[in-house]
């Protein structure tokens, strides 16, 4: 019941003005967790739209289990969808929204109240049927929604910033249970995001929009540890961001980033000149002191206690900086300002990006 | 302390001040039509109901009455459909020029509805048409489909359009969209509206002159004349009578279709 979502060359651009989306290509598997990811006006959501139906490519092709659906309306699409703010008809019950899917369909009385009852038992919204969606808490509202998308078994589901009006704690709880019905249902889903943290916490994969392009398509994973551009690295996460010169160095080759900060690079990247890499704080190993066989001496300039982990700003010969995070192990409060610190790093965890 | 009270009471008093300025003349209406002396009379000498009697069995009071609640009822239909198309077509057919055509929309207003009448009336010569009674219906709905258009567009205005999405995307063509999601949630503009042009159409005086045949009068025209050479206390229980009936058709609309059928979210 699942299908494979796909986009060939998919643009929009509006009264001939500049595009929104630009020519992206993707393919969403069927049964995946794939979340758009990117900062406002990066063409997620307009891509949803257009999956959707609501809105119609300029130009490209979106298929929907191999069949063209570019100009199919959005009636006959057979896609569920949570919107942004619920979108609940605010003059009908829950169980006339959650039931308005089937009665288009014109599926008979008796299966529709027991279709209804099912979906709002697996939303544990059971004995709420008959209040109106203004009586109902912002989760109440969202779990609703869900139901209300779910109950037509639809191909495909497209969420647009689902959980984005809760808060924190009821969006982690739903963070879980949305993932957990996707699964059990096997629904191929599709969710726009701008939360980083979330995308990562809940997708197979994660497409990374940017000016209306796609970034990077990856797991969570890759997305977070090997960042194909500058733009996903800054996006994504704290990162430390270099830009230098490529030297060679002994056997391999090293990155200049000025003369006095050189970093070993773990292989020559396929472009010459100037180039980007990236650097996770917790990636980073700091300790006291000096060490020659550390990559490079820092100056710790101030530590950031969190609780787990303490976040380091160290400054670098050259006048850089560099933020290390490091782990709370129980050895006593964090190093002072103006200590002197080794650091060193597996050369393959600085990555190298694409500008 | 004694400074809030004083604010409190002269807020209350201006409450009340307007209130009974607002409503004494329908008072002094009642006490017109109740008293049974041919003039006004205050205090009032007495209670009958002589002058509802003699209205009542006048048959030229009663088809004027009549074909007055014909041609508002006309009218409010008619106006109704057409004002809520109107505004439809503004805030949703993305035509250009909608604030140019929401002006002429509701130009009406601006204009005298004497003059309204008056163009109105030559059109109908020059066209020979006579004064048939649609001629009446469409005078009567160029003054109140404004209120319409204008009842409507504000509920268009707040209105979300991602619940028509919603309803797209279960499955629901544009056609029961609008039945289903669409029409139920600006119900309360449109019914606003048309409860406008009841009133407006059932006591409408400067456009009916014009327009009205001899011997078929609405009842504002029949009133006007009956002034003109009777002053007597059938004038004050026709007055009774129709804002008695015109909060009937009110009350009735607001509990038969429904003003506050929804909850607001």
């Amino acid at each position: 019941m699942s299908a494979r979502i796909e986009l060939s060359a998919v643009s929009k651009s509006y009264d001939g003005g500049a595009r929104a989306v630009d020519a992206i290509d993707m393919t969403i598997e069927p049964g995946e967790f794939f979340s758009l990811l990117g900062p406002s006006g990066c063409g997620k959501t307009t891509t949803l739209r257009m999956i959707a139906g609501f809105e119609t490519p300029t130009d490209g092709v979106i298929r929907v289990g191999g069949a063209d659906i570019t100009r199919v309306p959005a009636h006959k699409r057979d896609m569920g969808m949570v919107f942004q703010n619920y979108a609940l008809f605010p003059h009908r019950t829950v169980r006339e929204n959650v039931a308005f899917g089937l009665r288009m369909r014109g599926m008979a009385r008796a299966a529709i109240a027991r279709k209804v009852d099912e979906a709002l038992a697996m939303v544990a919204l059971t004995g709420f049927e008959d209040r109106r969606p203004g009586q109902l808490s912002g989760g109440q509202q969202q779990r609703v929604a869900l139901a209300r998308a779910i109950v037509i078994q639809p191909r495909v589901l497209l969420c647009d910033e689902p959980l984005g009006a809760l808060d924190k704690k009821l969006r982690q709880s739903m963070q879980f249970e949305l993932k957990q019905l996707q699964k059990t249902l096997g629904v191929t889903l599709v969710f726009v995001t701008h939360d980083q943290e979330e995308a990562l916490a809940m997708s197979d994969r994660i497409a990374v929009l940017n000016g209306g392009k796609v970034e990077q398509v990856g797991t969570p994973v890759e997305i977070y540890d090997r960042p194909a551009t500058r733009f996903v690295a800054d996006f994504i996460g704290d990162t430390n961001l270099f830009r230098g010169e490529i030297v060679p160095a002994g056997a391999g080759v090293a990155l200049k980033v000025s003369p006095e900060l050189v970093l070993p690079l773990p292989a020559a990247p396929a472009a010459s000149g100037l180039v980007s890499v990236a650097l996770r704080p917790e990636k980073v190993r700091l300790a006291a002191g000096t060490d020659a066989n550390a990559i490079t001496p820092g100056t710790v300039e101030s530590a950031n206690f969190q609780g787990g982990h303490v976040l380091y700003r160290v400054a670098l010969p050259g006048n850089r900086h560099l933020l290390v995070q490091s782990r709370n192990d129980g050895s006593g409060a964090p190093l002072p300002a103006g200590a002197p610190v080794s650091l060193s790093w597996a050369p393959a965890d600085l990555v190298i990006l694409k500008d | 302390m004694l400074s809030i009270k004083i604010g409190r009471f002269a807020y209350l008093a201006a409450n009340w001040a307007v209130l009974i300025f607002l409503l004494l003349p329908i008072a002094i209406i009642f006490v017109f039509a109740l008293n049974p002396t041919p003039y006004i009379e205050f205090p009032p000498v007495g209670v009958s109901l002589k002058w509802f009697d003699k209205f009542f069995a006048s048959s030229q009071f009663m088809s004027a009455l009549l074909l007055s609640l014909e041609v508002a009822a006309l009218t409010t239909v008619a106006a109704t459909v057409l004002g809520a198309s109107a505004a439809l077509g503004i805030a949703r057919g993305n035509v250009p020029g909608s604030r140019a055509i929401t002006a002429i929309m509701l130009s009406p207003l601006m204009l005298p509805a004497i003059l309204t009448g008056l163009a109105l009336f030559q059109t109908y010569v020059l066209m020979d048409v006579g004064r048939p009674l649609w001629g009446l219906v469409v005078g009567h709905c160029l003054v109140t489909v404004p209120y319409v258009v204008r009842t409507t567009l504000a509920v268009l205005h707040n209105f979300d359009l991602r619940l028509e999405e919603a309803a797209r995307n279960l499955g629901a063509s544009p056609q029961r969209t609008f039945f289903e999601i669409t029409l139920p949630l600006i119900k309360p503009g449109v019914i606003a509206g048309g409860i406008f042009a009841f009133i407006v159409s059932f006591d409408q005086f400067p456009v009916s002159l014009f327009l009205v045949s001899p011997g078929q009068e609405t009842l504002p025209i029949t009133l006007f004349n009956y002034l003109k050479y009777d002053l007597d206390g059938t004038i004050g229980a026709a007055s009774v009578v129709s804002i008695l009936l015109a909060a009937l058709v009110v009350i009735g609309l607001d509990r038969t279709v429904g003003l506050r059928s929804y909850v607001k979210l």
